[in-house]
């Protein structure tokens, strides 16, 4: 798991990395985002990269987001993404001082097993949803799990490596960042909510006002249940209940770790907890967005939030709004209604990041009780700058692509306008290709066995209790008070 | 600390009795959380979300 944090100390003899995974997953968004704007000015510099069809016959699965890149063919734009990816990631890799031959090796295993998955989980088989779709195959029968049936592919994939093949998973390790690939395609993502907003901007901004409303859950009611249950009911300590509060209630790792960090826990307890948090993930992953699809289909918005409440790490939380939103315009297509794309996967990833502003604001508070309160002996006390210190920095990310997207959209003369989703759209085949990755190392990081022994049995079960006898219920209740009855727009 | 000093951290561990600023911590959250959510709920219903 990486716990490569702005919150976490560096314990390497070299000097210290000038840069953080945080900041490096700004700079890499960014660079994506830059690179695909040059399409408004007629360059266009990501046409190259891979995009995946729906296939029956292999060698038409692949191909150029760009007809301008045709040339490459499918196997081509594979080879020349994978590059360029190793490349830049490579570079950061190296600015946060890790070893970049060990990461290389690792990430070149790592990104075709991942992508395998993307292309087996577009088999039409697997990802053929309506009936026109079917006949357009000649196939009978589907799963209809869309293509971005793959991220389960990948989630799969990576859980039987870390359950079966544990030391192959230990040597993937240097590769496996879902932290990185997650914040990385939440930066990008920004751009592609943006260009979403502004064909309806009045349900965009009511929809970020409802957000309001998660913060209040996650901080306020979650934070203070679930601590109520691990001190009283369980038995913890105040050390090991506080990030566990904190990774079941606001984020996952971020959450604990910064939790950790602000009441001076020891560094094993959040990354304990953090383990535990990333577990529940891949279990909520393989089956919320199943249960949003059959029970909430009709409305939409609801099961985006509902994922966005429910799903504790920013990872598995926004890559399952990606899910959810496939299934469920699958669904509604099937019934005769087409919505637009974007939108539960952008009220997912809304809920998501409001959660995500306040982390360092919550750390602080408990950061202050703890040190003048709860052992006000300890010498050190809990400073102002740590809020700044703990705030997650790809939110900036994400705020920057989205405000210049959406004033790209909104603000420019309507020829610029009218090229920007597609430039955007080349931008978003990188942050599907992130989202796969994410997938593919939180499986990684799963394993069950190896958890168990290390004593997590207790800590989950407070984890399960939380999850299935309240924060699921709690969550759908919210989700459905706030944003029901709005749907997305549908599409033209 | 070593894994099976972990696991008896977690299994045998004495209890702490709840601080009265814990107890403070929890209610304050629930009560403001609470108050809080129900004026965003009558936000919500007198100002509708708008397409």
């Amino acid at each position: 798991m990486s716990t490569t944090t702005d919150s976490a100390p560096w314990v390497g003899t070299d000097p210290a990395p000038w840069l953080s995974e945080d900041w490096l997953s700004v700079g890499i968004g960014l660079l994506i985002f830059v690179l695909a704007l040059a399409g408004l000015a007629g360059a266009d510099l990501l046409g190259w990269a891979v995009a995946t069809s729906v296939w029956t016959d292999p060698s038409q699965a692949l191909g150029t987001v760009s007809k301008a890149y045709a040339a490459l063919g499918g196997a081509g734009a594979l080879i020349v993404t994978y590059l360029a990816l190793l490349a830049v990631l490579s570079i950061g890799v190296a600015a946060l001082k890790a070893d970049v031959r060990k990461f290389a090796v690792a990430f070149t295993v790592v990104f075709w097993i991942a992508y395998a998955s993307w292309i087996v989980g577009s088999y039409a088989h697997i990802a053929a949803v309506t009936p026109a779709d079917l006949q357009k195959f000649g196939i009978t029968w589907s799963l209809k799990l869309t293509n971005e049936g793959g991220y389960i592919v990948a989630l799969i994939a990576g859980l039987i490596i870390a359950n079966f093949f544990p030391r192959f998973a230990e040597w993937l390790k240097d590769a496996i960042r879902p932290e990185l690939y997650i914040k990385i395609a939440i930066v990008v993502l920004g751009a592609f909510l943006a260009v979403t907003a502004a064909g309806k901007l009045n349900l965009a901004t009511s929809l970020l006002l409802r957000g309001v409303a998660a913060i209040i859950e996650a901080y306020l009611i979650y934070w203070a249940v679930v601590y109520f249950i691990a001190r009283k009911w369980f038995g913890f300590s105040r050390e090991w209940s506080a990030p566990l509060a904190s990774g079941i209630s606001i984020c996952g790792v971020a959450a604990s770790i910064a939790t950790g960090g602000a009441i001076r826990a020891r560094p094993v307890v959040p990354v304990m907890v953090s383990s535990l948090v990333v577990i529940f993930a891949v279990v909520e992953v393989l089956i919320l967005p199943f249960l949003a699809q059959t029970f909430l289909w009709q409305e939409p918005l609801v099961a985006g939030a509902w994922i966005g409440l429910a799903i504790k790490t920013d990872g598995a939380a926004v890559a399952g709004g990606g899910i959810t939103e496939s299934l469920i315009l699958a669904k509604a297509a099937a019934e005769g209604i087409r919505y637009q794309p974007g939108w539960i996967l952008g009220t997912t990833a809304t809920v998501k990041v409001f959660i995500d502003i306040f982390i360092g604001i919550w750390a602080f508070i408990l950061g202050y009780i703890w040190t003048n309160h709860i052992n006000p002996n300890q010498g050190d006390k809990a400073k102002a700058s740590e809020i700044w210190q703990r705030f997650p920095k790809f939110i900036l990310g994400f705020l920057v692509t989205f405000l210049v997207g959406l004033y790209l959209a909104l603000g420019t003369p309507s020829e610029i306008a009218a090229k920007v989703p597609a430039a955007i759209g080349e931008a978003n085949t990188f942050r599907v290709i992130f989202f796969i990755l994410t997938f593919f190392s939180i499986g990684v990081l799963s394993n069950f066995k190896k958890l168990w022994q290390e004593g997590i049995g207790k800590l989950a079960a407070v984890y399960l209790i939380s999850l299935f006898g309240f924060v699921i219920w709690v969550g759908l209740l919210i989700s459905w008070l706030f944003f029901s009855g709005i749907k997305p727009p549908l599409a033209s | 600390m070593s894994q099976p000093d972990i696991r008896h951290e977690l299994q045998y561990a004495q209890a702490e009795p709840l601080l009265p600023i814990e107890k403070k911590l929890i209610g304050w959250s629930l009560g403001t959380g609470l108050v809080l959510l129900v004026i965003l709920a009558l936000l919500n219903h007198y100002i509708p979300a708008t397409l």
